[in-house]
């Protein structure tokens, strides 16, 4: 695939005619590349990188709206946004651009409270595999009018069109931050995480990560600091004020490195802890080093393999189906693919997922193989 | 068999409705304008049952509309003559609350606010609040995407629906979501909430539920100006604040609401900011004073503080109330749902009162100021052969939304009051992509049709071409 052609657009007319020069090719959609490995492995003919497609199209901040185009780097977004003492409420740990962040439906720590892009996305330019240029949407926060084609796009992994600008509603900036570390298991992570939320204490975020329980919590200086006293009475003598960088642990796990196995997955928030107590047993059993961070409350999990066989990371990652059948894997160790299908059990809705891409993409020339067996 | 002899059958003589006397009440939602009479209405006890009646209506293609309350405001329950209502008003179940995983799983004729009802003893709701919660509910709500007052810190029913049980268009059931946001593939469930029951019928829902806020506090400011009010929710949104709820009222839709006996507004008033914040006690003790120093910046003649629980009721009760209250003071109105960038909305209300004028035509504003999303109440008397002028005039303030920047609809929806409109806002490649959605849920079209786009047949000559929208005109967007 080395000698695959690229086609790397600056505008929107440039992608558009991008899909018409490379009609009947099979495209493989690229931001920064930071998610080309997810699920399974497109087959294509060339490339199309939205890099170039990086400029900020219109900065609202009394609108509290953002419009940009898709192939902006999220940070550079957040940079932009900060200026204004605004962000996009979204923390994830890679460093990829606006519309990968969407098509991956990637999404950090601040979940918990903020969700996904598919949250704060309000509008959307697409360009669908036969050059239809779609728009749907618009520039304000509140907006029924259409469908929300941007919902679909969301987990799409460039199978149903390219993203070529984005709007998204942006939030103030809070005043002040903090973070609470508390070594513990998994249930005690759950449990005390349970009663910051139920005690209305509002932290942000609620992460479990390899074995320490953090949670931020965002406001005015007085507030924050008042909640944090609160969360670690509860918590007990071991919690910790934590420094603002205690999350770049996070953000390591969930990246990996060369040679790991990264896998997400989605539970009901209770399975926490015993999807914790399955994978540490599950990889002592096949002698793997696994890591697992959790925002509970959103039951979303990443795990991380480290050493070991692509047949042991392949063992574990067969297991975790059997808990929750929809695991995507982000990063394969070598040979893992050789041993482990990209994706188990399809969802109940696939005869949907199937129809929406028929109906978007009929010849599967967008990101062909990048859901299979699934479609 | 004939379909209605099968739907008879299916479901039960007693759950069928074809008496012409009976099936007047569903002649219509609560945009009473527009009434078509179905040839029947069914009442499916369970999920099994409207399964049962989709399959009967997919093989002898059949039309069918379903039906909440029948609150809603754009048409979207309007029946279609040869088709049948599919009402889920026996679908009334609270199946779970779960407050451990902070969720609740419900059947779609759940009203609104019987959720968080039934999630109160745990100390948790369930956030979206449209103004009919009392009567309006879930399934309508996942249908039309319902707001409400506090989205603009909350946001809405799709950012707290986790699953939804649906029957689509052929009969089958399916799931879309699941026990996380994080699951693989495209969002359907996104793309199905807010689609005006056009892609399938819920049957049960699993929703979100949020602590209750440890404190709340609210005020309402008043104004001598629009211009003043509108400007001291951008000096609130400029200092970093984001209020639970930021609704304005003008003199008109004050007098309305002031007309009843409980009222806590200043009836001579220009213009009334209701400004809520809820959260952690500190920090709203602190952004409350901060709100108030900002309104007096502006020019604010009074701000009367909800020193308890019931004032606070009484204040949301007439904010909410005020679409009805408006019936006090004039015989018949049109509710529109237009929104504008928030930086524009003392532009649009000057246009929207000129235009009133034009027209001598009285317009009533309740609005989202924090989201720019307006309820212009355009007050008229049908006796009085007002209808028509109105009408007219309800339709092009929701089209200056659209010039302005904005939407046709922030909670509403389109339905089939505004699909004609649609145009006004989506060309027609937006909109043949927006069908492609349609057709992979529904492909024969059965499934509330009629709604959401326009046709030839709904709206004759007037869609007519596509005019640019002024962002591209200002080379802010392009269309190709």
């Amino acid at each position: 695939m080395s000698t695959a052609t690229t086609y790397r657009p600056a505008t929107l007319a440039e992608l558009r005619d991008a899909l018409v020069d490379s009609a009947g090719e099979r495209l493989a959609v690229a931001g920064t590349g930071s998610a080309t490995a997810w699920g399974g492995e497109p087959v294509h003919d060339a490339v199309l990188d939205t890099t170039a497609m990086s400029g900020l199209i219109s900065c609202n901040p009394t609108d509290l709206t953002v419009a940009v185009q898709a192939g902006m780097p999220f940070a550079t977004l957040q940079e932009t946004l900060a200026e204004h003492d605004q962000w996009v409420a979204l923390d994830p740990a890679r460093a990829g651009t606006v519309g990968g962040l969407v098509a991956t439906a990637d999404a950090g720590p601040v979940r918990h409270t903020f969700g996904s892009l598919r949250d704060s996305v309000i509008g959307v330019t697409v360009v669908l595999a036969d050059a239809t240029v779609a728009r749907s949407g618009g520039y304000v926060i509140k907006n029924v009018a259409g469908y929300d084609l941007a919902k679909l796009f969301h987990g799409s992994l460039g199978t149903l069109g390219v993203l070529a600008e984005v709007v998204l509603r942006v939030r103030p900036r809070p005043a002040a931050t903090a973070t609470l570390a508390v070594p513990c298991d998994a249930a005690t992570a759950f449990d005390l995480g349970g009663r910051l939320i139920h005690g209305s204490l509002e932290p942000v975020a609620v992460e479990w990560c390899d074995g320490t329980l953090l949670a931020r919590f965002d406001g005015t200086s007085g507030g924050v600091e008042d909640r944090l006293r609160r969360a670690r009475a509860l918590a007990g003598s071991d919690a910790t004020d934590a420094p603002a960088d205690a999350w770049s642990v996070v953000a390591d796990l969930v990246s990996g490195d060369d040679g790991d196995t990264v896998v997400r997955l989605g539970t009901a928030p209770d399975r926490t802890p015993e999807l914790a107590a399955l994978v540490a047993r599950e990889a002592a059993a096949h002698a793997v080093d696994a890591a697992m961070t959790s925002s509970p409350f959103a039951g979303a999990h990443t795990v991380r393999l480290r050493g070991g066989s692509a047949a042991a990371h392949a063992a574990v990652v067969t297991a975790l189906r059997t808990e929750q059948p929809a695991v995507t894997v982000c990063r394969w160790t070598d040979g893992l693919r050789a041993e482990l299908p990209a994706w188990g059990e399809p969802p109940p809705a696939v005869a949907v997922l199937r129809a929406v891409k028929r109906a978007f993409d009929p010849d599967d020339r967008l990101g062909r193989g990048r859901f299979a067996p699934w479609f | 068999m004939s379909w209605s002899a099968e739907l008879t059958e299916a479901l039960g003589r007693a759950n069928v409705i074809t008496d012409p006397a009976r099936l007047r009440t569903y002649e219509c939602d609560g945009l009473t304008g527009y009434r078509v009479q179905p040839a029947m209405v069914v009442l499916p006890r369970s999920a099994a049952e409207v399964a049962a009646a989709v399959r009967v209506c997919a093989r002898h293609g059949v039309p069918f509309v379903a039906r909440g309350a029948g609150t809603g405001l754009s048409g979207g329950a309007l029946p279609v003559a040869d088709g049948i209502v599919i009402s889920l008003q026996k679908l009334r179940r609270v199946v779970e609350v779960d407050p451990v995983n902070l969720r609740a799983v419900v059947e779609p004729g759940v009203t609104n606010l019987d959720i968080s009802k039934a999630a109160a003893p745990y100390g948790l709701y369930y956030a979206p609040d449209p103004s009919s919660q009392q009567v309006c509910t879930i399934g309508g709500n996942v249908a039309e995407n319902s707001g409400g007052a506090h989205c603009l810190k909350y946001g809405f029913t799709v950012n707290h629906v986790l699953a939804a049980e649906v029957v689509l268009a052929d009969g089958t059931v399916t799931t879309l979501g699941g026990d996380s946001a994080q699951l693989p593939g495209y969002d359907l469930l996104g793309a199905f909430i807010g689609s005006e029951g056009t892609l399938g019928i819920v049957t049960q829902v699993t929703v979100r539920l949020l602590a209750k806020p440890a404190a709340v506090r609210t005020m309402v400011a008043d104004f001598a100006t629009v211009a003043g009010a509108g400007d001291a929710v951008t000096g609130i949104i400029a200092a970093g604040i984001v209020p639970a709820a930021v609704e304005m009222l003008d003199n008109l839709a004050i007098q309305a609401v002031a007309a009843s006996t409980e009222s806590v507004y200043t009836p001579d008033t220009v213009a009334a900011l209701v400004v809520e914040l809820d959260g952690p006690p500190d920090d709203v003790a602190e952004q409350f004073d901060e709100v108030q120093e900002i309104c007096r910046e502006h020019g604010c003649t009074k701000i009367m503080v909800a020193a308890d629980a019931e004032q606070r009721r009484l204040i949301w009760t007439g904010r909410k109330a005020a679409f009805a209250a408006v019936g006090r003071i004039s015989p018949d109105y049109f509710v529109q749902d237009g929104v504008v960038p928030r930086g524009r909305l003392a532009e649009v209300l000057g246009r929207i009162a000129a235009m009133a004028d034009d027209a001598g035509i009285r317009v009533a504003n309740v609005f989202h100021a924090g989201d720019g999303n307006l309820h212009p109440l355009v007050l008229y008397s049908e006796a009085d052969g007002e209808h028509d002028r109105a009408e007219r005039l309800s339709t092009e303030i929701a089209e200056l939304c659209v010039e302005l920047g904005g939407s046709l609809s922030g909670e509403h929806g389109i339905g089939a009051d505004k699909a004609c409109s649609m145009p006004r806002m989506f060309g027609e490649d937006d909109l043949a992509t927006m069908l492609r959605l349609r057709t992979a849920f529904d492909p024969d079209g059965l499934c509330n049709p009629g709604k959401v786009f326009p046709t030839p047949r709904l709206c004759g000559e007037r869609p007519g071409k596509y005019r640019p929208h002024p962002l591209e005109e200002a080379g802010v967007i392009e269309r190709l």
